[in-house]
């Protein structure tokens, strides 16, 4: 503890407390609280009986583990096919939309086309149109093409809605990869193709797992599209399935937060294991050799 | 290996024309070296070659095949770049061996070659190195042993050295040379750093402005500069010029406003009687106690091997190096005479050499 204050609360090498120092620490200490309560409420009381829910205060530790609630919820929420349609959804777009977006990025970034900039301007429109408003159109257009209920009826909205910031941020990445790169590799005898895939990709590949993160977890929670497109609840997405605890088991918390555990743990492991990539990644380039 | 022409190549961004009909001829096996100040087009005729750049007009042979219209692995060119351009998730062995990977040569073949090439250069304890865990003369090696695995017809380097520190590029130097005459492949080496175009090339192509103000062999250039472009730039410190008269005899030339009588003996003849620059290097500029004329100190630099002195001659600045150590101060006179057989005269309109 001695140790811990002697150098969390100084400057390197000063021998006196920063007050500058105490306070960023009291302030992040507050906000990681802030953000863990929320989970410590959910986690706890998943593994409460319904009692326990009623009978203890939301942050005290369950009295005893109730994990009866999580093959409940598993059965109730028809879990089975709900989370293998959000594993086969996430799976096929996470990877083939990042893989899209990177050639375009690509391709606007380094090959020479008239019009470049227009077509930049246009793909990075899409990132500023709030999805809320193009439901009732995606619907309609969903509907005509006879995809509604489906999974590609989904997939195709989201590869088109996750494209575009991808594509921006790439962009901006690959843009800055210096000319002469590409150029040895030109020399070298290769193709643009070859350029993409043994070049540009393993360079930009902590910021491929960035947006990899980000695109999971946000296809894995994605709510209003799934919910527009899928009328059918057999073809439901977990965070769908959700909002029928909402309604079915109004009073009984211990399912319902066994059902959120279950449905946010998937993102929260491939958010821990592409983080650490992430950072490694980003590390082994910063440091000029 | 092959030979490379360059017939009238030209080359314009838009409305602006940055190469105005450069034509060099380099023979098979020469090193030649493109010199000249930033902005002159050097690096654009070396991408041109590359193939990295399109050709506006005229034409680019390499081994008497037009190459306009070849991609830049169609042309059998390696070149090195400034920055190096190492694959940065590659290692030193997997950089070399990249473009013979690309054209399907076979594990065993490649890895012969790399560890060839890697022989040569002194690369074998580092073939399983990233470029991040290299010094930056290592990475040059590398950026050149990609070079040699290909075994091109043309090496091409654009300002190789730039990026090191003034001690590993002297040594780099004598490196690149040494491997050019041991590999025998024609070499094309931009820089704008004339010590490097004169210590290492067969043939210098002075740029300027997209032109190509004189082509020679280094002692050439600086013993007959074509011109007062040239003169100033090849050669350091670079060389005086001095406006001035040459009197009605053509054996004393009056300098600067002062018209200071320097006694030259061997003015020529187009330049009697007429307003012209002289060109001295300071190198060639003595102290001579019996014939020399007084020139005002301004500034005495002690290098240690040899004594800089910049001087007030008839009102224009002149910059000497003394190949002995002499104890000056600034305003003292000095007396200082001029190798007759060693001056260039230039006409001050055309700025062109007068024989």
């Amino acid at each position: 503890m001695t140790t811990m204050f002697s150098t969390a609360f100084r400057p390197l090498g000063s021998d006196r407390i920063d007050p500058f120092l105490v306070v960023l620490w009291i302030a992040l200490i507050a906000i990681a609280l802030i953000w863990v309560a929320p989970i410590i409420f959910i986690v706890f009381t998943s593994l409460k009986t319904n009692a326990d829910v009623m009978g203890t205060g939301a942050f005290t530790p369950p009295p005893e583990l109730f994990t009866q609630n999580y093959p409940d919820a598993w059965q109730r929420g028809n879990f089975a096919t709900r989370f293998a349609n959000s594993v086969i959804i996430t799976l096929v777009k996470v990877p083939v939309g990042l893989m899209l977006s990177a050639m375009a990025a690509y391709a606007l970034a380094r090959i020479t086309l008239k019009g470049k900039k227009l077509l930049l301007l246009l793909v990075l429109f899409g990132t500023m149109i709030p999805f809320q408003v193009m439901l009732a159109p995606l619907f309609t257009l969903v509907n005509s093409m006879g995809l509604l209920n489906t999974r590609l009826g989904l997939f195709l909205p989201y590869i088109a809605f996750g494209v575009p910031y991808q594509v921006f941020v790439l962009h901006g990445f690959f843009k800055e990869v210096p000319h002469e790169l590409s150029e040895a590799a030109l020399m070298d005898g290769a193709s643009h193709f070859t350029i993409f895939r043994r070049i540009f990709l393993p360079i930009s590949l902590p910021i491929l797992a960035a947006l990899l993160i980000l695109d999971f977890v946000s296809t894995w929670n994605e709510f209003a599209m799934a919910l527009v497109l899928l009328l059918d609840s057999k073809m439901w997405t977990l965070p769908l399935s959700l909002m029928v605890f909402q309604g079915e088991f109004g009073s009984e918390y211990g399912p319902l937060n066994a059902a959120i555990v279950t449905t946010v743990l998937p993102a929260v492991i491939v958010y821990l294991i592409f983080q650490r990539y992430f950072v490694g990644g980003l590390t082994s380039g910063a440091v000029k050799g | 290996m092959a030979s490379v022409h360059i017939q009238n190549a030209r080359k314009t961004f838009g409305d602006s024309t940055v190469l105005h009909d450069v034509s060099v001829d380099m023979d098979d096996g020469s090193f030649v070296v493109l010199v000249g100040p930033s902005g002159c087009g050097k690096s654009t005729l070396l991408r041109m070659i590359a193939g990295l750049e399109t050709i506006s007009g005229g034409d680019i042979s390499i081994g008497g095949k037009s190459v306009n219209r070849l991609a830049p692995k169609d042309r059998d060119i390696a070149m090195v770049f400034q920055s190096y351009a190492l694959y940065p998730q590659m290692t030193v062995a997997q950089n070399m061996g990249f473009s013979l990977e690309l054209i399907g040569a076979k594990k065993p073949e490649i890895a012969t070659k790399v560890e060839h090439a890697a022989k040569i250069l002194g690369l074998e304890p580092l073939l399983s190195r990233y470029p991040r865990q290299l010094s930056g003369g290592q990475r040059q090696r590398v950026a050149m042993g990609r070079a040699i695995v290909r075994d091109p017809k043309v090496f091409l380097f654009d300002e190789p050295l730039s990026n090191l520190d003034a001690k590993l590029r002297v040594q780099m130097r004598a490196e690149i040379k040494a491997l050019q005459k041991r590999l025998g492949t024609t070499t094309i080496y931009v820089t704008h750093d004339q010590i490097e175009a004169m210590t290492m090339a067969d043939k210098i192509v002075v740029m300027r402005d997209g032109k190509v103000e004189q082509i020679g062999a280094p002692l050439d250039l600086y013993d007959r500069p074509a011109n007062t472009f040239v003169a100033s730039f090849i050669g350091s410190p670079s060389m005086n010029f001095i406006e001035g008269v040459v009197a009605n005899d053509g054996k004393t030339f009056f300098a600067g406003a002062e018209k200071l009588g320097i006694p030259i003996p061997l003015c020529p003849a187009q330049a009697v009687g007429k307003a012209v620059l002289l060109g001295v290097r300071p190198e060639h500029i003595v102290i001579d106690r019996e014939a020399g004329v007084p020139a005002e100190v301004w500034v005495v630099e002690p290098t240690g091997a040899e004594t800089h002195l910049v001087v007030s001659l008839g009102g224009a600045q002149v910059t000497c190096v003394l190949k002995e150590r002499i104890s000056l101060q600034e305003g003292q006179t000095v007396p200082l005479a001029f190798d007759a057989s060693l001056c260039h005269f230039f006409d001050p309109q055309t700025t062109l050499r007068l024989v």
